[in-house]
């Protein structure tokens, strides 16, 4: 038979350690109790329901070379649409802000370039939100966020955290760093500069 | 018949089957505790748990992991180890079972966190083999409980 005191002596001090251990751990390790994510098991639901979308255009193709970030208008009514390699380059040429979702040690390895970290596993994700309000950023001007792409959500999920604290245009790069690199698009290593 | 009994609970194959189980548990622990948000996505891919728990789950499991190798590695406890650890294992291969049937590919998230990104087919093979694995490390956790059981029961 178990002996359920030593059962319960096993998880307090598994409880008592994992306190100590995530008190003393620096930002990029530490995590809040509670996890302030969607609902794990709803996420696919949640995905379809705001299945990439095309950005509407007013009145020229995304990408086009110029266009105006007029053609990208807020939409408060869900936290972020899609977009592709052609229409993200156009608006890293435009100065949009581009947003690196992924932990903090692959931004290091590689990021597009000027981008800024925010990665959504890491404790420092809501005082590099409260940042950008700090700056003064337009909650209603684009952003465009992006993590590893392929089956990645975690641009998603800052797109979703980004839409609570109240930013209307996220816009969501699918094809990540993976399809910048593959586009030889410029890239950056280390820290921002 | 008799003799089949008694390998199986030799103190030789016994001593080994404890540690071999208390080392695998710590050795699993290590990155988890050095890296938490890694082993937090983990779980949340699984899809399992609601996105306010897991962060607790990452914060803790862990730690039991490593209490439960170092107490059937010092030799403390062992029993209650064992069983907290045979319990870790079912809550492991059920997990991946009910991924494997929603056909969700997701990394074990078992030793290595920041595995890279792969094929859904190679991931899915993985989760299979990860099956067959924890199921053998379950005999190990059967072995350390049968001895300890009969150790028990000769006991004064």
């Amino acid at each position: 038979m178990v002996r359920l005191w030593q059962a319960a002596a096993v998880i307090g001090a598994a409880i008592f350690c994992a306190f100590l251990s995530n008190r003393a751990a620096g930002p990029e390790r530490r995590l809040p109790w509670v996890g302030d994510y969607p609902d794990a098991r709803t996420v696919p639901v949640l995905l379809s329901a705001a299945a990439p979308t095309a950005v509407p255009s007013a009145s020229r193709p995304p990408g086009v070379p110029g266009a105006s970030t007029n053609e990208y208008p807020p939409h408060p009514d869900r936290p972020w649409v899609a977009i592709s390699g052609d229409q993200a380059l156009s608006l890293q040429g435009q100065g949009i802000p581009f947003l690196d979702a992924r932990r903090t040690a692959v931004y290091l390895e590689g990021h597009i370039a000027g981008a800024r970290s925010l990665p959504i596993w890491e404790s420092t994700v809501d005082d590099g939100i409260k940042k950008l309000y700090e700056e003064g950023y337009d909650v209603n001007a684009p952003l465009v966020v992006y993590c590893s792409g392929g089956d990645c959500e975690d641009s998603h999920m800052l797109a979703e955290r980004l839409h609570r604290f109240g930013f209307n245009n996220a816009l969501v790069y699918t094809g990540g760093f993976p399809d910048w690199e593959k586009r030889g698009l410029p890239v950056e290593k280390g820290a921002p500069r | 018949m008799k003799s089949e009994r008694s390998w199986w609970r030799s103190p030789w194959l016994s001593i080994r089957a404890q540690i071999g189980l208390g080392a695998i548990f710590a050795a699993a622990a290590v990155p988890k505790i050095l890296d938490p948000p890694a082993f937090a996505h983990m779980i949340y891919n699984y899809r399992l748990l609601p996105g306010s728990a897991v962060n607790a789950a990452a914060l803790v499991l862990p730690w039991i992991e490593i209490w439960v190798g170092a107490a059937l590695i010092l030799g403390f406890w062992k029993r209650t180890a064992a069983w907290i650890s045979g319990a870790m294992l079912l809550l492991f291969v059920g997990a991946l079972t009910v991924n494997l049937v929603r056909g969700n590919p997701v990394n074990c998230g078992c030793f290595d966190l920041h595995a890279k990104d792969r094929p859904k087919a190679e991931l899915l093979a993985d989760m299979r083999w990860t099956i067959v694995r924890d199921a053998a490390i379950l005999l190990l956790v059967a072995q350390v409980l049968s001895v300890n059981r009969k150790e028990r029961r000769i006991g004064p």
